[in-house]
């Protein structure tokens, strides 16, 4: 294992895959750190850059943006009461009080240091796993990854916020955009309402409408406060005290360990494991009163557990080829569309891209944590950049991006078809996520399923004769079950409080 | 209490409107699909995924529009920014437009100047300098330095 992450090191350490590394997190942070633009959008917008790196680099690059999001992602929420990513959303619970009491420097800090700290589990725990998933992982057939898909899309859809059916609804729209085009195994066209159509929906259309041009829609003519902080810090009262750091101690390690485990799990993600990691903090916290008043262990825990689950994400994608969420989806499409198939053949076949990857996010994890620090004076300076100077920007870089992905109007038009009915979807509480995953993993399942019905002859029992696609299933049978009693005792609930 | 049935006759259609318009997403997908072979269950043809996906879409829609229809008092539609929906779909349409005719430095600058009008305060003078300006660094960015294959102008 050790000798594995050396090699993947000996890869990360050639200057030019440094520099993309760096580049990577330094966008990351700085994507996360403006809100209203987040790391999905920044990850569609880089994916046609991709095509002109090679595959270990377009990897690292792209994973750099995520993880570094992560990190950036803290910055407004502390200083400015708004979460730049959808993770950060308790940081700001503790995070703004303190900053509102001159000791946002501290805040920061800690932050950082959680966020690091939990990165640095996450990464350890996907170097552990990487090895024994991926024997498993081999020993899977059509079946197997048919139902793996199957429990995927149904995590996704069940756990996430908002309406579960609605959810459920929009991974099967994704599903059917991925229909679109020649049939892999047939070459018959579907839905080819077009010529052009003929080699499908493209994801970059995909992404940058639903989540690049749609928020644009969303915020160009919104008004944002402008209460961008003017703020003093020194280094004196950044390091916490010798009882302020005791007292972390443990929050952080708990906050990992959360986020570890919801990050490795399909359908939940980053998101997910801070919520919860502040849920639990405040439940084992002796002091549970003084949460929400500018507390450091409610701050390190959340902070600590996005970045472990932002990193332990990637056990699944890169062990199964399975995405969790929207995030890993594009990450997998952006392999794709470099010539790789993730899965469990990428660990045997490409050593030094499967290990190069994971020991990018051991030296990432460290670039963000020494640039988090000393570049805050930039952060605050970029929080005072009004979106609507920032917009038109990403409007041209979107057209041009779609455009010389594969010199084709179509495309733009049809991100631009894209982005309105990723709007009208927000606006009717249709949440454009999971289309992507449905998109992404759609091919994949009917794939392995046709797959499997010409393998068994048409025998659905395969599905449960089998050890570990039975286990998919019943944790298939288990979701939908869950989803079914939750909407049941939600209703209950609600009864009783209206009548 | 008569303002109230008035507005709850519209909220009703607007209710309809969500799953509506999955449901007919689901019926014209089977419509097209419905022509694919399907093969047998060991054998499936293309048409298989598509039909049984098309069914599944247009049951999800029906179960949405049950669901809209018995909770009422479900958040309203987010609020509409036409301004914003205006400007920027005909920046990016007036790209895709004149990209191919025109050439890349026009269609950057009218995609930046048309995409600033979504903003409510815009006015024509920093507009046209701020197009002209973006448009410089984006024929920096995409020609000079990266040197996408695409035309500067007109030929």
């Amino acid at each position: 294992m050790l000798d594995q992450f050396l090699l993947g090191l000996s890869v990360v350490l050639q200057p030019t895959v440094l520099i993309y590394a760096f580049f990577g997190v330094f966008l990351g942070q700085l994507i996360g750190v403006l809100p209203g633009v987040g790391a999905i959008t920044a990850i569609s917008l880089l994916l046609p850059v991709t095509f002109y790196l090679d595959a270990t680099t377009s990897m690292i690059l792209l994973a750099g943006i995520y993880y570094g999001s992560q990190y950036g992602g803290s910055i407004a929420s502390i200083l400015m009461n708004l979460p730049g990513t959808p993770s950060s959303v308790v940081t700001c619970l503790e995070g703004y009080p303190l900053a509102q009491s001159n000791r946002a420097g501290l805040a920061l800090f800690v932050a950082a240091f959680s966020s690091f700290v939990g990165g640095m589990v996450g990464v350890a725990i996907l170097v552990l796993a990487a090895i024994p998933m991926t024997i498993i992982a081999l020993k899977f057939g059509a079946p197997e990854y048919a139902m793996l898909v199957i429990l995927g899309l149904l995590a996704a859809s069940m756990i996430g916020t908002g309406s579960q059916i609605r959810s459920f609804a929009m991974v099967v729209l994704g599903i059917a955009l991925g229909l679109v085009g020649a049939d892999a195994t047939t070459g018959y066209y579907r839905f080819v309402a077009l010529p052009e159509l003929a080699d499908g929906i493209s994801l970059v259309s995909l992404a940058m409408g639903l989540f690049g041009v749609s928020e644009i829609i969303r915020n160009a003519s919104k008004r944002r406060p402008a209460n961008a902080p003017h703020l003093s810090i020194s280094m004196r009262d950044v390091i916490p005290t010798r009882e302020q750091a005791r007292s972390l101690g443990m929050p952080i390690l708990r906050g990992s360990s959360i986020g570890s485990f919801f990050g490795a799990l399909p359908g939940t993600g980053a998101a997910i494991a801070s919520f919860m990691a502040y849920a639990m903090e405040r439940r084992f916290s002796r002091s549970p009163e003084k949460f929400g008043k500018g507390h450091l262990p409610g701050l390190a825990a959340p902070e600590s557990a996005n970045n472990a689950a932002s990193q332990t994400g990637f056990i699944p994608t890169l062990t199964l080829g399975v995405p969790g969420d929207a995030v890993m989806a594009l990450i997998v499409g952006a392999l794709i569309l470099n010539g790789i198939i993730p899965g469990p053949r990428l660990m045997v076949d490409q050593p030094d891209l499967f290990w190069g990857v994971i020991a990018s996010f051991f030296v990432g994890n460290i670039i963000l944590l020494l640039i988090n620090i000393p570049l805050i004076k930039l952060w605050v300076l970029l929080l005072r950049i009004p979106y609507q100077k920032l917009y038109p920007i990403i409007v041209v870089m979107i057209c041009v991006g779609v455009y010389s992905h594969r010199t084709s109007v179509t495309d733009v038009v049809l991100t631009l078809a894209f982005g309105i009915l990723g709007y009208l979807m927000k606006n009717y509480r249709f949440e454009p996520a999971p289309v992507l995953l449905g998109f992404v993993l759609g091919p994949l399942l009917e794939d392995n399923f046709r797959r499997t019905m010409l393998l068994y002859g048409g025998d659905f029992s395969v599905f449960v004769t089998r050890p570990i696609s039975a286990v998919l299933v019943a944790g298939s049978v288990f979701l939908i079950g869950f989803a079914i009693f939750s909407s049941v005792s939600n209703r209950n609930k609600s009864n009783r409080a209206t009548t | 209490m008569a303002e109230f049935d008035d507005q709850t006759d519209q909220s009703t259609v607007n209710r309809l409107v969500r799953g509506g318009v999955l449901l007919i997403a689901g019926l014209v997908m089977l419509f097209f699909a419905w022509g694919y072979p399907t093969g047998t269950i060991n054998q499936m043809g293309p048409g298989f995924i598509p039909q049984t996906v098309g069914v599944l879409i247009s049951v999800l829609a029906v179960a949405i529009i049950v669901i809209d229809l018995r909770n009422p008092e479900q958040e309203d539609v987010g609020q509409m920014h036409w301004r914003g929906l205006i400007f920027i779909s005909a920046a990016i349409a007036i790209f895709a437009i004149l990209v191919d005719v025109a050439g890349l430095v026009p269609s950057m600058f009218l995609a930046v100047a048309v995409s600033i009008c979504a903003d409510d305060d815009a006015r024509p003078i920093p507009t046209l300098i701020y197009a002209s300006i973006a448009t410089l660094f984006g024929w920096l960015l995409f020609l000079v330095a990266l040197g996408l294959p695409i035309p500067a102008f007109w030929r």
